[in-house]
């Protein structure tokens, strides 16, 4: 038994502790590659230098990512607008979960799909979004579409697009001088006659984290969404109190067989449940898991059974 | 530079007394708010449930004391509203929460109209309308509770004491401490207030 309070709390933990160690992986991996450029390159670290050149491009690519993130991703999944009337049930939920957490009603989408999944998205809760298909509509009950919306509304809530993009900066950041580095490696003037040997390891430790960082910074990334999934979940039971209908909905909407057409690599982090399915058992599917965006459903409802 | 160093230390703890005195004083703001949105929904149901009784009249033709209980419940509604306590506002909810069973009870008696897309209808809004009175009860609760949580807990009680800022009762004191028993009846309440 474990209650909602103590849940959250656990879990809000686990999900700075796993951001704090990203940040400091980040600053070693991006201070490391700095000094090998400055010893095989002879580059001088400026205030501006590759680091800012780095943060800028990193940066910039992220923000219109960020900004514009409820607008690309409504049009790549060709959604439309939801209504009152014909949407009576989404309508009205989200409207009473607007009541109960105090924040404003998101806008509204229906996706025209069988396959059922919802997302949210939008940079604040001023500008959030909220996007479900017609055949979650469908197949779930009220009480069971209340915890799917409620778990939207707690991404919502967390500020979950916003942490993910900050994220994405840094993985940028690492992946662009890792790269770099590289790239400057093979073909670049070094001064290999100049170097001692404390020079030489600096180097090797740079070829090192310029191949290795920008995996570890994604697979970090990764863990980071997925810790925000189960932050979603029990943000949801805190809302609603209902787990069983949280359960039974991540039940429903991972046995059903239907392939969701306008979920793509780039968006498949969004959605409740990850739309392309999980296959595989053992080390095999242990090693994939790291490179899933979400934890396994049987996971999360475990954790949410804790709470009934 | 230690002069400096005590003017940021100094610095810091008057913005954290600030941030903590400010996150009190806007906490009773949204919870005077958010009772006055338990009205607010209060009174939509008040206005929703007759209409669509109404509309569902020629069905539910034999049930006239559920437009009286009716009448009497959005009275009670219209005054507490006025008056403004959560204490009369929760009591005229429940008048018109113990009227819900007896319709749902008075569709499921007819199973010719169950089917029907008007009666279903009105199930659907009854629901919702009940959802939405619920919710916005929770969102006093949970403010309520976020604010006596940090008035006791350290170190945000000692700004709490300075500027003592007292408990504040949310919803459940409002039921005069027989919490308990009032939401084990709550949990079943349909059957328990329709027979009486």
């Amino acid at each position: 038994m474990l209650n909602v309070y103590e849940a959250t709390q656990k879990n809000k933990l686990k999900s700075s502790l796993i951001v704090a160690g990203f940040i400091c992986f980040v600053s070693v991996a991006i201070y490391v590659l700095l000094e090998a450029f400055n010893y095989y390159l002879g580059y001088e670290a400026g205030p501006l230098g590759l680091f800012g050149l780095a943060l800028v491009i990193s940066g910039f690519m992220a923000y219109l990512a960020y900004y514009f993130s409820d607008q690309i991703v409504l049009s790549i999944s060709s959604a439309r607008p939801a209504d009152r009337k014909k949407d009576f049930l989404f309508y009205t939920v989200v409207e009473n979960l607007a009541i109960g957490t105090g924040l404003p009603k998101p806008r509204l989408f229906v996706i025209d799909d069988s396959a059922p999944n919802a997302f949210a998205a939008g940079r604040d809760p001023e500008h959030a979004v909220i996007c479900v298909t017609r055949g979650l509509l469908d197949k779930l009950s009220r009480t069971e579409l209340e915890g799917v919306i409620a778990h939207e509304f707690s991404h919502i809530r967390n500020y979950d697009a916003r942490l993910a993009t900050l994220v994405a900066v840094m993985v940028g950041i690492v992946a662009l001088l890792g790269d770099w580095f590289l790239r400057s490696a093979w073909g670049g003037t070094s001064r290999s006659n100049e170097k001692d040997r404390g020079e030489r390891l600096i180097v090797i430790f740079g070829l090192v984290f310029a191949i290795l960082s920008p995996l570890i910074a994604r697979l970090i990334q990764l863990a980071i969404s997925r810790r925000r999934e189960f932050l979603a979940d029990i943000g949801s039971v805190e809302m609603t109190r209902q787990p069983q209908a949280l359960i039974s909905a991540l039940e429903k909407i991972s046995k059903d067989m239907n392939p969701l057409e306008s979920a793509n690599k780039a968006t498949a982090h969004l959605y409740i449940v990850n739309p392309f399915k999980e296959k595989g058992h053992g080390v095999v599917n242990w090693f994939s898991g790291l490179f899933n965006t979400h934890p396994p459903i049987t996971e999360r409802i475990k954790v949410l059974k804790q709470m009934m | 530079m230690q002069f400096i160093i005590l003017i940021i230390i100094l610095g810091a703890l008057m913005i954290w007394v600030i941030v903590t005195y400010n996150f009190y004083v806007s906490s009773k703001a949204r919870i005077k708010a958010s009772i006055q949105e338990i009205g607010n929904q209060l009174k939509r149901q008040a206005e929703l449930i007759p209409n669509l009784v109404e509309s569902t009249k020629g069905y539910l033709t034999h049930e006239k004391e559920i437009f009286a209980k009716l009448s009497e419940a959005r009275k009670a509604i219209v005054s507490a509203i006025k008056s403004g306590a959560v204490q009369e506002m929760s009591d005229a909810g429940a008048k018109l929460a113990a009227v819900l069973p007896s319709i749902k009870v008075a569709v499921e008696d007819n199973p010719e109209i169950k089917g029907s897309e008007i009666v279903s209808k009105l199930m659907d809004e009854l629901r919702d309308t009940s959802d939405k009175v619920m919710y916005s009860r929770r969102l006093v609760i949970d403010l309520t509770a976020d604010y006596n949580v940090r008035r006791v807990s350290f170190p945000s009680n000692i700004v709490a004491k300075i500027f003592r800022f007292e408990e504040l009762p949310g919803i459940i004191t409002a039921q005069e401490g027989e919490h308990l028993t009032v939401s084990e009846e709550e949990s079943k309440p349909q059957k328990i207030k329709l027979y009486k």
